[in-house]
């Protein structure tokens, strides 16, 4: 199996807080792969040392073999790796179809003055980008909303409109943080569909972050457990389920969510 | 009459001063308080050409264009070197940064002879009028327009709505910052060309930091983010003061109480300001009338 994401033993200190501690994952070509954990485990951390948003304090991140650490990160996402964000970070007041066209932005191929002067050059880059950011919005259902603003989308639309846009970057690597957070059983059965059909449409890579257990069981082929920013267990659904370290460590962790719920 | 088209002259300068102002602060979300210092660049470096430079024997619109030219540049080029280190830093740091560099050019300005320092810059050739002020304001709202309509504008407009978002989805934030502040700041030296060349003097204590104030409070009224807004909100502000005048000594005096309380209503009534951040649009205007709807780009 080809990799093409890889973390070598990377760590992320905050001052004195160990938010993830050495840790190492790969990630093969069109897999779909689940990193799981209890509330503060260091996931989106993880997510946020692959896409340069925090650069590690040791360890290394390969796409396809070259080392990303340091890397601006507009340029990890033109290299190949896009993301959602935990709570929804979608240009609110801006249109569904300028949502996607902003992702389609670094692939597009006019300059300023092209821009100023409404060149031929223009008029086809922009011809190509509206009709890319309609096909792949039909595929999410939205492509009857295009001039609606993303904030007045109801949740689960802005949701789907936050993965379409990831995929109009023409990830190799798709993050997703949490994406079924909020929803209900109904749309979280849909997404998961989704997710699956978008890895095998794209044929890309899947990293997903989820509490959603049903969702992360039934959709995941692999699944990385961290707690405390360890890793604390590695290996299919059934492996990771029947894990007395990953019993433990949610079983640890119920009575903090019932206390706070 | 000469003292109305005075006025819809200097309302064309700040609607250059405006829309310039609202692609930073409105458009891509910048705060910069330091719009008088660009447009006093502008000014003064216009001013400068026409003084010092300007061959006779060219027609007076030509020789305007160069000035105008020599404005965007310098004040372009102020905005690359103020906004390049500051633009890194986030939020108040750049308002900061911004108005002391507003302040800084009018205590240099001062202290240049060559440019009458503290007497003022006199002896500047009339070559503005109506025309070709309306003919920059129309070329300035027509460039931004179209930036903001295709995938650079989308660009900006991202780094408002969401930062971190807009670096995920490939783009590199701080060109485009950068992109938005030093097009503002050339617009405003421009405008500041077209003033020097309508006014014939100049002096640094026409260009303090209440400019700036003044400029802001033009984008907020119309509607940060909002072309229109902006046209509209320096319409009003440079009318407005004139008919205070009219209605006497003392209620002109309270000029800019009567703006705070203005924009507190404002603020109260439509926080948007009046356009909020929506344009007006002939088509779309019109195809309210005849139930078809054109879609804009
Ligand atoms: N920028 C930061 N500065 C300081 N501490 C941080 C920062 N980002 C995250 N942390 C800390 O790192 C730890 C891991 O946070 P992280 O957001 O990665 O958890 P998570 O596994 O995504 O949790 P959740 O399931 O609640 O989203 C937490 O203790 C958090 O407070
Ligand atoms: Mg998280």
């Amino acid at each position: 199996m080809e990799t093409v994401l890889e973390t070598k033993n990377i760590t992320m200190k905050f001052g004195g807080l160990v938010a993830v501690d050495n840790f190492s994952m790969k990630l093969g070509k069109s897999d779909l792969v689940g990193i799981i954990g209890p509330n503060g485990a260091g996931k989106t951390t993880i997510f946020n040392m692959i896409t340069g948003i925090y650069k590690p304090t040791e360890g290394d991140i390969l796409l396809a073999n070259e080392n990303i650490v340091g890397k601006h990160v507009a340029l990890i996402t033109q290299k190949g790796i896009a993301r959602t964000f935990q709570n929804i970070r979608l240009f609110k007041d801006l249109t569904v179809l300028d949502n996607i066209r902003i992702a389609g932005h670094y692939r597009t191929d006019y300059g300023l003055m092209a821009n100023i002067l409404r060149t031929k050059k223009f008029h086809q880059e922009e011809k190509r980008l509206k009709a890319e950011a309609i096909e792949l919005l039909k595929i999410f259902k939205l492509d009857g909303k295009l001039n609606h603003l993303a904030k007045n989308l109801p949740y689960g639309e802005q949701r789907r409109l936050e993965i379409a846009r990831a995929l109009a970057t023409k990830p190799d690597v798709l993050l997703l943080d949490e994406p079924a957070a909020g929803m209900n059983p109904n749309e979280t059965a849909d997404l998961t569909k989704l997710i699956r059909w978008v890895r095998d449409e794209f044929k890309i890579a899947i990293l997903l972050i989820e509490h959603d257990m049903r969702l992360v069981m039934e959709v995941c082929e692999r699944i990385y457990v961290v707690d405390h920013g360890e890793l604390i267990a590695k290996g299919n659904p059934e492996e990771v389920q029947k894990n007395p370290k990953v019993i433990e460590a949610y079983l640890g962790t119920q009575d903090e969510k019932e206390g706070k719920e | 009459m000469e003292y109305f088209s005075h006025l819809l002259l200097n309302s064309g300068i700040f609607i250059i001063l405006s829309v310039s102002l609202n692609l930073i602060n409105g458009i891509c979300g910048q705060f910069s308080l330091g719009h008088a210092g660009f447009w006093a660049v502008g000014a003064y470096t216009g001013a400068a050409y026409g003084v010092y430079l300007a061959p006779d024997f060219l027609p007076d619109f030509v020789n305007l264009f160069i000035s105008c030219g020599i404005g965007f540049l310098t004040a372009a080029l102020a905005g690359v070197l103020i906004g390049v280190p500051c633009l890194r830093l986030r939020g108040d740091y750049l308002a900061i940064a911004t108005l002391g560099f507003g302040e800084i050019i009018r205590i240099i300005i001062m202290n240049m002879d060559t440019v009458g320092g503290p007497r003022g810059f006199t002896n500047i050739p009339l070559w503005s009028n109506l025309f070709w002020v309306y003919a920059w304001v129309a070329i300035t709202i027509l460039v931004i327009a179209n930036i903001l309509r295709g995938t650079h504008g989308r660009a900006i407009i991202s780094i408002r709505e969401d930062e971190i978002a807009a670096d995920s989805m490939g783009i590199y934030t701080f060109k485009y910052k950068t992109m938005a502040f030093v097009l503002g700041a050339g617009f405003a030296g421009l405008a500041g060309s077209l003033f020097a060349h309508a006014n014939q003097f100049l002096h640094p204590n026409g260009f303090t930091f209440m400019w700036s104030v003044i400029i802001l409070l033009m984008i907020i009224l119309g509607g940060l983010g909002s072309i229109t807004g902006s046209i509209v909100g320096a319409v009003i502000l440079t009318f407005l003061p004139e008919m205070l005048r009219f209605m006497g000594e003392t209620i002109s005096e309270w000029r800019m109480v009567i703006y705070a309380v203005l924009l507190i209503l404002l603020m109260l009534m439509k926080p948007t300001g009046i356009f909020g951040k929506h344009e007006f649009n002939v088509l779309s205007f019109l195809a309210k009338f005849t139930g078809k709807k054109k879609e804009i780009i």
